[in-house]
């Protein structure tokens, strides 16, 4: 039989591999006891009950494979014992590919569940960083991280569209509270707050950022936004590319750093959150001498210090909540944007399961960025969506962006006529407004 | 039969002390990640909380849904764990304490664990080789792994009564097997206890510095429809 000759990749990745294990991923990756019992926490199980190949415990596997093969004892001498297995060609690395991008939105519900404490989810993103440092991942996620690279923002939005964009909203701000001091601050010094948007704002959803400035507006924030490194967001969190996660939020920190801002609050986009609260400090290596927080946070503060009034009977449709998995499940962040509800909506329906053992919305990790997976996203977001039905709510709120395209995505294919919203679009519309000659302190 | 008692079971074990040793310190050489970020948790938890909450896991059936939801599952798991201990038990009180086993209730105790552990296994067995997903996942050292400790535990219930002058057979194959055990321990997935204080140590000071672990969770009625 003539010897398999290893392509240049899958020497890369296998070479890789043994640079980027530390403790917490090789005890996952020996750990692992094949008791099954993560199986029916995943929504692709459930939404696939037939087929045995989306259990987590079997994705893991091929991942898991290759570490045994060349890391671990048993696997090195008696491989087929433990089916341990080797990697050779493109097209082995193209069907790992498809598993843990198309298979997995690295949503974390089977780490919770499992016994021993296997974190699926983070050897899922090791896999993805090994593919992505070979140049194998989906074009999407290819074409985003691209333009975070080299635009520093993942919608490719250039610096004059984002500051025309401020400056209409801008307009429209101070006509609506007809104060000529109700304007978007831009690279403004010194600034309490720093406020970090996800580029889907810019493009598809200015709304988002005109609520934002009407509630700082009326809580008299001296805050400001910056005229470039204002993406929050971070495909590094989702191809696994610790090099571009930790380039995206040095940018950002660089840059509160420069204004001296004293927090940094981020909007609501439940990736970003993750990326720059939780994971960026690790990624840059960085102490920060700021604060950061989710504007939910601040919002909520807003209201308890009495700097912004609230009705809540603006919102007077039944509301549920879905936690973003990165907030919930990730950072701990589900009592904060509850609270908030409870201040500015007049009917919340809690959803089941919630916060921590939420489901996934099917959008996570990036899926909506791959379009090539999209019939399996759809599929998967079943589980998604008899929850959302159960609630009879009217409206899904939640604190990610990625959350509102997968949910309106998913509420037209299941036909649940439901809308989805972020919650400082119902701050927003629970404000109550008085007339004044201006909300502003004097800087 | 004095010699596969003693100093070959010394013999096994001491073997599988020096692979665990091994083992351990090919672990430790990899460096533990670290949490560089202010901690997201809560007032109500904390790394040292996380650790806590994660260890206890095992004793904790409603800590994850995965258990919660499948109580059987989770008896299973219990009874067979606790026939293995009394069986490696049985192991040390055979040659070290036999005098224990002279009490009749004592030997019926051993017996009754081990019994229900053999037919708990038996049933894991048949779950590993029915269920699809479990089918796919498991190597042949899962399912070798099982047998034998499955045929491991019958001849422990045998031998329980410890009665050599009936025939020195049983209790033979019994400490042979328990030998093959402790140097095949180390090399297969039943090493997964070694493994485990790590994970769940990693995995709750993680999730305990962001306030994940404890997981709050605030029952809530059950929809029919999920």
């Amino acid at each position: 039989m003539p010897e398999k000759i290893r392509s240049h990749k899958a020497k890369k990745v296998i070479e890789r591999m043994g640079q980027k294990l530390n403790r917490q991923m090789v005890g996952s990756l020996v750990a692992c006891v094949h008791c099954g019992m993560c199986t029916e926490s995943c929504h692709y199980v459930l939404a696939n009950p037939d087929d045995p190949t989306f259990a987590p415990a079997y994705k893991a596997d091929q991942i898991r494979k290759i570490f045994k093969r060349h890391f671990d004892w048993t696997g090195r001498i008696f491989p087929r014992w433990v089916k341990a297995q080797d990697i050779y060609t493109e097209e082995e690395l193209e069907m790992l590919k498809d598993i843990v991008f198309g298979k997995c939105t690295n949503c974390r519900r089977c780490s919770i569940n499992c016994p021993m404490g296997v974190d699926f989810a983070t050897l899922n993103r090791m896999a993805r960083g090994l593919l992505t440092s070979v140049g194998i991942m989906p074009e999407g996620v290819a074409a985003v991280s691209k333009d975070q690279w080299e635009i520093g923002n993942q919608m490719g939005v250039l610096k004059e569209d984002y500051l025309e964009t401020l400056e209409w909203l801008s307009d429209e701000l101070e006509n609506e509270m007809g104060d000529p001091a109700a304007r978007i601050p831009i690279d403004r010094m010194d600034a309490n707050v720093v406020y970090a948007i996800n580029p889907r704002e810019i493009k598809y959803d200015p709304r988002t950022i005109s609520d934002a400035a009407r509630i700082f507006y009326m809580a008299g924030e001296n805050w400001t936004m910056a005229s470039k490194e204002w993406d929050m967001t971070n495909f590094g969190l989702f191809s696994g590319d610790d090099e571009l996660g930790a380039a995206m939020v040095r940018r950002l920190y660089e840059k509160v750093m420069e204004l001296r801002g004293k927090k940094l609050v981020m909007s609501e986009c439940g990736h970003g959150y993750r990326a720059v609260r939780c994971e960026g400090p690790n990624w840059a290596g960085m102490d920060l001498p700021f604060e950061m927080e989710s504007s939910v946070v601040t919002m909520l503060r807003y209201i308890r210090e009495g700097r912004i009034q609230v009705d809540r009977n603006k919102n007077d449709l039944p509301v549920t909540f879905h936690d973003s998995c990165n907030n919930a499940r990730s950072c701990g962040f589900f009592e904060e944007p509850r609270e908030l509800l409870s201040l500015v909506v007049a009917d919340f329906r809690e959803m089941y399961p919630n916060r921590a053992e939420n489901y996934c919305c099917s959008g996570g990790g990036g899926a909506m960025s791959m379009s090539e997976y999209t019939s399996l996203r759809l599929k998967a977001a079943k589980v998604k969506a008899d929850q959302l039905k159960a609630t009879g709510a009217k409206i899904v709120a939640t604190t990610c962006h990625n959350c509102v395209d997968a949910l309106t995505d998913l509420i037209r294919h299941y036909k649940l006529g439901m809308q989805v919203t972020q919650l400082a679009n119902l701050v927003s519309n629970a404000l109550v407004i008085e007339k004044k000659s201006s909300y502003l302190p004097k800087f | 039969m004095n010699f596969v008692e003693n100093e070959l079971q010394l013999l096994a074990l001491s073997f599988m002390g020096l692979v665990y040793i091994l083992r351990l310190r090919w672990f430790l050489r990899f460096k533990a990640g670290a949490e560089r970020q202010r901690p997201t948790a809560s007032s109500d938890t904390s790394r040292v909380r996380g650790i806590l909450y994660s260890w206890a896991n095992i004793a904790s059936p409603w800590a994850m849904e995965s258990t919660r939801l499948k109580p059987f599952f989770y008896a299973q798991f219990v009874i067979f764990h606790l026939g293995v201990t009394a069986g490696i038990g049985l192991s040390f009180v055979i040659p070290y304490a036999p005098g224990l086993l002279q009490n009749i209730s004592v030997v019926r105790i051993f017996q009754g664990i081990m019994i229900c552990a053999a037919v708990v296994g038996g049933y894991r067995l048949y779950r590993r080789l029915s269920h699809p997903a479990v089918r796919l996942i498991s190597t042949s050292d899962d399912i070798f792994s099982l047998s034998l400790l499955i045929v491991w535990l019958g001849f422990a219930v045998w031998v329980a009564p410890n009665r050599p002058d009936l025939g020195e057979g049983p209790l033979l194959i019994y400490f042979i097997l328990t030998t093959f055990f402790l140097i095949y321990v180390p090399f297969s997935k039943i090493s997964h206890y070694l493994y485990y204080p790590f994970t769940r140590y990693y995995f709750g000071k993680s999730m305990g510095h962001r306030g994940v672990y404890p997981i709050k969770r605030v029952p809530q009625r059950k929809p029919t429809r999920i």
